[in-house]
């Protein structure tokens, strides 16, 4: 199934130094056992015109799309923050590379709950390539992908929390999870 | 007396470029030049002294739209400087992969192409975007088509966008045989919908050739009799998939390419003196822009027995199927006769396909500097890799990709038609900017002279 309930995106060009969050936060989420109505992808940059712009229309109807990029808002290197679609100016479709962000995503925004994890990035080096992640940007994974698992445990209705407590009351031994100091 | 006219960027296409126009009294195109503005980023470079696996990763990134293409060239070129030769079953799930990316990119097209044209027998251009009748059905054809395109590409590449399955010397793994039936099952509901769609493209194509006028921003303009003409060549490898040195009769030969600067090819410094303040989307440059495409141009210009080259479906269908239909709408309508060639194939490829075959080569050399190369027949043409290997590492690599053979030729095609028609051709070539833009210019003996020219 291309999607599923739950579609998790990494976005981003590893060619462009900090550019290359969104995918490294992904590698990092297909370590984790994740539940099946998940899906994680690496949209690289082709995003826009292979995954967003078909989410609408899906066989199996997606609910819920968290999205992972680099995001000027201002902050330190490694800092991130959260995102709505009406975060982002309206973008006008003009062609298949201006597909950015926003255009797709404001078209579909009403029909899919969307969400969208910003990274500070220290330094994009476009259009001059560079492979490897900022230390300040290296450092933001681990947090990424707690806030991933905590996005998806309220939209599950649950949380680690109250599965350890539960765990604990029925005898259960202690859970972990990976990526996540919780 | 010529004026020159400057249509910047050019949009509905992937990347950034721009039109510098010489037109006469009547608005008629004299000189076309068609430059990339995409900055120059030197890949190759980055890709020296980087593992053969590597290599085919990083160009993989290279642009959002191609990375199947570049995945399949760059590792079939790292495959060919090794002499590696592949198993059959991967060959094949490497085959059903390039046909449903193709899938995928037809079907993106239509939604680019669209327009620029009218619903036949009215005069009401199409929003691919609305949700009245006919268009709405087209376009859920259209999202559909590229959906199965998408999902039939994860199952056989691994990754719905930069495939991760392919590999020197083949394949990560084989698909189970639920999942080959499930990729049957998609290509048989996609061939009659993929039918559907030629023919509704075909058509409108064909009723935008015959019209008298056409209509862009508040001008209407004549539509000439041979609109997109050229009389360049056609390079086409395989009516599909792709030609490599390791070949027995490899049908593209780095002999006959030379390549040359922007600045042996394209117009000197000049001034916009004509300006449309209604062409759609903001207008054209203003008058006394000073434009200069010699310098601006941020690509080389390759060259096949000296001469520039037109590829992509249109120089496939010549040279392999006997298609004659010229310019502008022959390269759309070429196009859309590939969308039932893509599905046949892969259901063919299937039937053929063992999933319980190996999909790795027994033994994977490390290579001696042998020059190989692969000539992948992507969507928007053909797309040369060619590569170094010594030791596992990569010493020389180079991408000739679709859009950088087709800059040249479209420039030419431009000649005879209304300026206000000039992106209409450009489109029809479904160019993809990104990945044409590198700079590497070499001598008659292949020696790099000249690298990243434009900053």
């Amino acid at each position: 199934m291309l999607f599923q309930e739950i579609v998790i995106c990494g976005c981003g060009n590893p060619l462009f130094a900090d550019d290359g969050f969104g995918p490294e936060v992904v590698e990092e989420l297909k370590k984790i056992s994740l539940p099946e109505t998940v899906k994680v992808i690496d949209a690289g940059l082709g995003g826009p015109h292979f995954i967003f712009t078909l989410l609408d229309q899906s066989e199996e109807p997606v609910k819920k799309i968290i999205i992972i990029d680099i995001a000027d808002f201002g902050g330190n290197p490694g800092e991130i923050t959260l995102l709505t679609p009406y975060d982002l100016p309206p973008g006008k479709y003009r062609d298949a590379h201006s597909w950015d962000l926003a255009e797709p995503l404001h078209r579909i925004k009403d029909k899919i709950d969307i969400t969208i994890i910003g990274c500070q990035p220290k330094r994009v080096t476009a259009p001059d390539l560079e492979i490897g992640l900022s230390d300040e940007v290296a450092s933001a994974i681990p947090r990424t992908v707690q806030l991933v698992l905590k996005l998806l445990e309220e939209h599950y209705g649950t949380t680690i929390a109250n599965i350890r407590e539960e765990r604990e009351e029925t005898g259960g031994g202690k859970t972990t999870t990976a990526g996540c100091n919780s | 007396m010529s004026k020159v006219v400057e249509i910047s960027p050019t949009t509905r296409h992937e990347g950034h470029s721009k039109l510098v126009l010489k037109v006469n009294d009547e608005g008629i195109i004299e000189r076309g030049d068609w430059i990339s503005i995409t900055p120059v980023r030197g890949l190759e470079k980055l890709c020296i002294g980087k593992t053969m696996h590597q290599a085919p990763k990083i160009s993989s990134r290279v642009c959002g739209i191609c990375p199947i293409a570049h995945t399949l060239a760059g590792i079939g070129a790292m495959e060919a400087s090794i002499g590696c030769e592949i198993p059959q079953d991967a060959y094949l799930l490497r085959l059903i992969l390039q046909c449903a990316n193709k899938l995928h990119s037809i079907a993106l097209h239509d939604i680019l192409a669209l327009p620029d044209m009218y619903i036949p027998g009215t005069e009401t251009k199409i929003n691919p975007f609305t949700a009245e009748e006919p268009v709405r059905t087209v376009a859920k054809r259209i999202q559909r088509l590229r959906e199965i395109g998408q999902t039939i590409g994860e199952i056989a590449g691994g990754e719905p966008v930069h495939p991760s399955n392919p590999r020197v010397g083949g394949m990560y793994y084989n698909i189970s045989p639920q999942a080959k039936q499930k990729l049957f099952d998609l290509a048989k509901e996609a061939l009659p919908m993929a039918i559907a769609q030629m023919d509704f493209m075909n058509a409108v194509f064909k009723n935008f050739e015959k019209r008298e006028t056409v209509t862009v921003g508040k001008t209407t303009v004549d539509m000439p009799k041979e609109f997109g003409y050229h009389n360049q060549g056609y390079m086409a490898v395989d009516s599909i998939f792709q030609s490599s040195s390791l070949d027995f009769d490899p049908k593209w030969d780095p002999n006959r390419w030379t390549d040359v600067t922007p600045w042996d090819w394209y117009m000197g410094e000049c001034e916009v003196s004509l300006e449309d303040p209604d062409y759609p989307i903001g207008g054209t440059s203003k008058i006394g822009t000073k434009a200069w495409p010699q310098m601006q141009a941020c690509t080389s210009i390759p060259l096949y027995d000296g001469q520039p080259v037109e590829v992509g479906p249109r120089a496939r269908m010549v040279t392999f199927k006997n298609f004659d239909h010229k310019g502008a709408m022959g390269q759309n309508i070429a196009r859309e006769m590939e969308y039932p060639d893509c599905l046949y194939t892969i259901i063919d490829a299937l039937d053929a396909l063992d999933c319980n075959g190996s999909v790795l080569a027994d033994e994977i050399p490390q290579g001696d500097g042998s020059l190989g190369w692969n000539a992948n027949e992507a969507p928007r043409g053909t797309d040369v890799h060619l590569a170094k290997v010594k030791d596992g590492r990569v010493q020389m690599y180079n991408l000739l990709v679709p859009t950088t053979w087709n800059f040249p030729t479209c420039s030419r095609a431009l000649e005879g038609a209304p300026w206000q028609l000039a992106e209409v051709i450009v489109r029809a070539y479904d160019p993809c900017v990104s990945c044409a833009t590198h700079m590497l210019v070499v001598d008659e003996n292949k020696k790099i002279i000249a690298q990243k020219l434009v900053q």
